[in-house]
């Protein structure tokens, strides 16, 4: 084994990630090798300090109640219980008797009755309950939308005028910018003899990811492009409208590309398209 | 199992792993808290998809998504943060004096406090690594990122901690300072 392959190993090697045979061929290498020999020391020294000195934080008492009391409140209580309690409640709150009404009642107005009852009494809890189960199923929802979440993106930073993070008409400033800042390089096509300006590009939290986000100018409509390697998953559909927005895909020099605009969506899938078959990055 | 049972025996005892994520990648003990419980409530209600294996790296799964979706919410300056400013803070030797290098040797917060300045994917990858011990293929899974990037982005994270003014980096390789 030379450097080359070592050097591409050791850390792998380190972290107990190499299998039998190449981690035996290293070991010798290792021993061989005072260069490759430091770096490994180097990295061991620097798990032992880790271990020793970054922190491991827990859970504190505080936490694990808050958690504990949250859980409670999600989970249903036993239904005897419950009707013991939303009798006490009742009789509690409006001075009738349990068995006044007739058991007969249909479950759905006791039900409700018992939810309004409990609301009113149980007040904090159940509010925060629904709150953050809401907003959990919010969250969900909207996270299996890319088209949503694109169009949120691209409202958040209108609106927060966070729109451009490297402004640069020229395709050989911004993509550097965006490369330096992602783990790939987008393409960043320069379509100005078409009437489409370059106005610059930011990094934008899409699906969980960092994404190339490119704004583009035609007459005064702001376009925002995210561009992000080609995923297996379906791609979404070509074309959607999102809360009057319009939002157009194409995939292209193995990209995914989503733009996002007000422009009318006849021009934006046809931006689109075009944006993702450029070439001029190619060209000198 | 009904599906309290199975999150008291399955979640509930990675939750300082848990904790301890969040509590890195949020950098704050209060906002952890609240990323924590938002996860554990997700987790709550999906635990019906977890069949048996890997609950610490499904449960961390979620505190991960919990936390990006609660970053966008609360700070989304830090979602579009400069990464490459995080860097060379991380590494610029004279961001830090040595009289200032000299005064936090004492506090022993040195190395930790290089940890929480390396920029959020470096960071996460260093944490699942080296504090929670877990393997290329499992961070692959909690980031969601293949294990080549796995790699890279550890290999990355040492780098820049091992060029840390904060450690007394000489040639690449980590020197003890002196306590």
């Amino acid at each position: 084994m030379n450097c080359k392959d070592a050097t591409a190993l050791i850390a792998a090697y380190v972290d107990g990630e190499t299998g039998r045979v190449q981690f035996r061929s290293i070991k010798s290498h290792l021993a061989a090798c005072p260069n490759c020999a430091a770096e490994h020391d180097g990295l061991v020294a620097l798990r032992a300090r880790v271990r020793a000195e970054v922190p491991r934080y827990t859970a504190t008492p505080a936490l694990r109640a808050r958690i504990q009391a949250t859980l409670d409140a999600a989970r249903q209580p036993a239904p005897a219980r419950r009707r013991n309690w939303f009798d006490r409640l009742r009789s509690a709150v409006g001075g009738a008797a349990p068995g006044a009404r007739a058991p007969a009642a249909s479950t759905l107005a006791a039900d409700r009755s018992r939810w309004l009852v409990g609301g009113a009494m149980a007040g904090c809890a159940a509010t925060l309950l629904a709150w953050f189960v809401g907003t959990a199923v919010t969250d969900w929802r909207v996270n299996e939308d890319l088209a949503v979440e694109a169009v949120t993106s691209h409202v958040r930073a209108t609106l927060g005028h966070q729109l451009i993070q490297v402004a640069s008409s020229n395709q050989h400033t911004v993509k550097p910018w965006l490369s330096a800042r992602l783990d790939y390089s987008p393409p960043v096509p320069d379509l100005q003899t078409e009437g489409v300006t370059l106005v610059g590009g930011r990094v934008d939290y899409v699906d969980r990811h960092p994404v190339a986000t490119l704004v583009y100018k035609i007459r005064d409509h702001n376009i925002d492009v995210f561009v992000r390697p080609e995923s297996a998953r379906a791609p979404p559909s070509a074309l959607r409208t999102v809360r009057g927005f319009n939002v157009a895909h194409a995939t292209g020099s193995g990209m995914d590309w989503l733009a996002v605009s007000d422009l009318s969506s006849g021009e934006l899938t046809s931006l689109v398209q075009r944006l993702a078959r450029d070439d001029s990055m190619a060209k000198p | 199992m009904s599906d309290p049972t199975r999150f008291d025996a399955l979640v509930l005892p990675h939750l300082d792993a848990a904790y301890n994520l969040a509590r890195w990648l949020t950098r704050d003990t209060h906002d952890a808290e609240d990323v924590v419980q938002d996860a554990c409530i997700r987790a709550l209600k999906y635990i019906g998809s977890l069949e048996g294996g890997d609950a610490r790296g499904w449960f961390l799964k979620i505190v991960r998504n919990a936390f990006y979706d609660w970053l966008g919410r609360n700070r989304p300056a830090e979602v579009v943060n400069d990464e490459n400013e995080a860097v060379d803070a991380a590494v610029d030797p004279v961001a830090i004096s040595p009289e200032q290098a000299a005064m936090r040797k004492a506090e022993l917060r040195m190395l930790a406090d290089a940890v929480e300045a390396l920029p959020l994917q470096y960071r996460e990858v260093l944490i699942l690594r080296e504090l929670e011990e877990l393997s290329y293929k499992e961070i692959a899974r909690v980031a969601d990122i293949p294990v080549g990037t796995v790699m890279s982005r550890l290999a990355r994270a040492r780098g820049l901690l091992q060029r840390s003014p904060l450690l007394y980096a000489v040639n690449g390789q980590v020197t003890r300072s002196a306590r």
